[in-house]
């Protein structure tokens, strides 16, 4: 059976500066919120017109009843007119799209290892089902999370910044080890997402100790629905759409 | 008053004159949730090769101004996977077909063929691929020997008597000079055009922004040249044309039906709008309507020539 997908015209709500980082984007739909799950993502049309011609993907931030928000990076010429835009415009939005993280770990306990663009994903899927750890990498403390945004999260959540300025000194990979040699590793569930060194230096650890875990792992996209195959992934069961088959995959089926 | 767009090429008749570019409209049912496809005049397939083809690495795409460059490489499951898993798909799905096939000689073209013309009752014409520029055999540099692409043209012609329109880009050498040839040899109809070969480099790893060197570019970018291209091919050998390059609303479309194309393949568009086939179909109606046009073939071809305008131009 067909699955009925949208694109919708939304009116922002709210696009505002939230630290030196991020941005949030806020705007109301029923269909573009209804049985979204962490992990899966939205195509905003930035503008009408030919530039930037493409959409881009943004991962769903948080659900508030109708409402949904958006944390963004201003990484590039998409983001940057995106992050001009102003309450009551109008932005053309597909979704929701590609498959989610897992809810139901069993008996393990979630822990969630988030750096750029991948913290929005997993603070939404820490505030949505018990999580143990959320660990958080950036560059530096003017990038973390403002407080209020994390206010929501019950689960233990450590930083690290590279240049020391605020937590940990050094990776998040750092906070990920320390716990696994102090605890006992068997009794996690590895979820992250972020840029694709700190995946794949996560991915290398929870082989290391033998844990398993998902990836949400991203190529550049075009179309978002797996029809331009744009965005492959090496998998142990052949090349998979990034965009429809994943973005979430299990650690053990990438071939990295 | 309903605007008739009925579409003939040939003994081929179409509802209406929209179709999709190869490899846009994904391998079968991925835009099925957002566009009704029966509503299509026809589809063009991602293009089948007689084996499985895995592509090329990542990043395999990146924005450009206007459009996008790709370099997926023909990736597909090849004939069999196609036959078992997709035509079943169409034949349900009942609009007519249009298989975009691609060897990597003219033996694997004449097979492909040959398979396609036992399956009448769902494919109705053959797009031979000549200018995939992402492929290191059969693709765009393979071809410029045109003696290759007239071998490629006569094997299909041999092994089917199915409409078939030759895919070609001014990437291969001289379109008209090339178009006049494939037609010597019997083809039907020419679609233009290819993608064009286009490189994006990225200042900081001072390397190219996909995994090749150059990427096959789309979408507006290239709607001017694609323009030029249909319009000396339509003027100068009146057969059926396929047109694609960046047509992306209806003002496109009326452009090349305009200066004479048959079929208008949206491509790159429904990347950035599923819903661009249908949204360019009910302003090409709306057009006709407030033109007064009631049937589409009196708008095909009505390009009045430079220095022939007459009265009227300004409006």
């Amino acid at each position: 059976m067909t699955i009925k997908k949208y694109d919708e015209d939304v009116s922002l709500l709210e696009n505002k500066r939230v630290n030196g980082k991020y941005f949030k984007l806020a705007f109301q739909s029923a269909n573009l919120s209804r049985n979204v799950q962490p992990g899966q993502f939205l195509q905003i049309r930035i503008n009408d017109g030919n530039d930037p011609y493409l959409r881009r993907p943004f991962s769903y931030y948080r659900i508030t009843g109708k409402r949904i928000e958006i944390l963004y990076e201003v990484l590039g010429r998409g983001t940057e007119i995106l992050s001009q835009k102003k309450k009551g415009d109008v932005l053309k939005v597909m979704g929701p799209l590609g498959n989610a993280f897992a809810e139901n770990l069993g008996k393990k306990k979630r822990i969630l290892i988030a750096g750029g663009v991948g913290v929005p994903p997993l603070v939404f899927l820490a505030e949505k089902y018990p999580t143990e750890y959320l660990l958080i990498g950036t560059k530096s403390k003017a990038e973390l999370m403002p407080k209020p945004e994390l206010k929501k999260v019950r689960a233990k959540i450590l930083c690290s910044t590279e240049d020391g300025s605020y937590g940990t000194k050094g990776r998040v990979t750092l906070l990920l080890e320390k716990i696994l040699m102090d605890q006992h590793p068997g009794e996690f569930f590895i979820q992250t997402c972020g840029p694709k060194k700190m995946m794949e230096a996560v991915i290398a650890i929870a082989a290391k100790y033998g844990i398993e875990g998902e990836v949400s792992w991203d190529e550049s996209m075009a179309c978002g629905v797996g029809a331009c195959l744009g965005c492959m992934v090496k998998t142990r069961s052949g090349l998979k759409r990034a965009c429809a088959d994943g973005p979430v995959f299990k650690f053990e089926d990438l071939e990295l | 008053m309903k605007v008739d767009l009925t579409t003939r090429v040939k003994n081929l008749v179409l509802k209406n004159p929209i179709t999709v570019a190869s490899g846009t409209f994904g391998t079968t049912d991925e835009y099925a949730g957002y566009v009704d496809s029966k509503k299509l005049g026809a589809i063009i397939t991602k293009t089948i090769t007689v084996k499985p083809r895995a592509g090329n690495p990542m990043p395999r795409i990146c924005e450009t101004s206007a459009g996008m460059l790709n370099a997926i490489g023909l990736q597909n499951k090849g004939l069999e996977d196609f036959i078992e898993h997709k035509i079943p798909y169409f034949k349900k799905l009942g609009v007519p077909l249009i298989v975009s096939i691609a060897g990597e000689s003219a033996e694997e073209f004449g097979e492909l063929a040959k398979t396609f013309d036992g399956m009448k009752d769902v494919v109705k014409a053959l797009e031979i691929n000549l200018s995939c520029p992402n492929v290191e055999t059969g693709g765009v540099n393979f071809m410029k020997k045109q003696e290759r692409i007239l071998d490629v043209a006569k094997a299909v012609r041999d092994q089917t008597d199915l409409l078939a329109f030759a895919k070609i880009s001014p990437e291969l050498g001289d379109v008209l000079e090339i178009a006049g040839k494939v037609i010597g040899q019997g083809i039907d109809g020419i679609s233009l055009i290819n993608t064009l070969r286009g490189m994006a480099v990225d200042p900081c790893t001072r390397s190219s922004r996909i995994a090749k060197d150059f990427g096959g570019l789309s979408g507006p970018a290239i709607k001017p040249v694609a323009l030029r291209y249909v319009y000396q091919v339509k003027k100068e050998f009146r057969v059926p044309v396929i047109a694609s390059g960046g047509i992306s609303n209806a003002h496109d479309a009326l452009e090349f039906l305009i200066v004479g194309a048959d079929l208008l393949a949206i491509g790159t568009a429904n990347f950035v709008e599923p819903q661009a086939t249908l949204r360019i179909l009910k302003g090409i109606e709306e057009f006709c309507r407030k033109e007064r046009i009631w049937h589409l073939e009196d708008l095909r071809g009505s390009y009045r020539p430079a220095g022939e305008k007459g009265e009227g131009y300004n409006r």
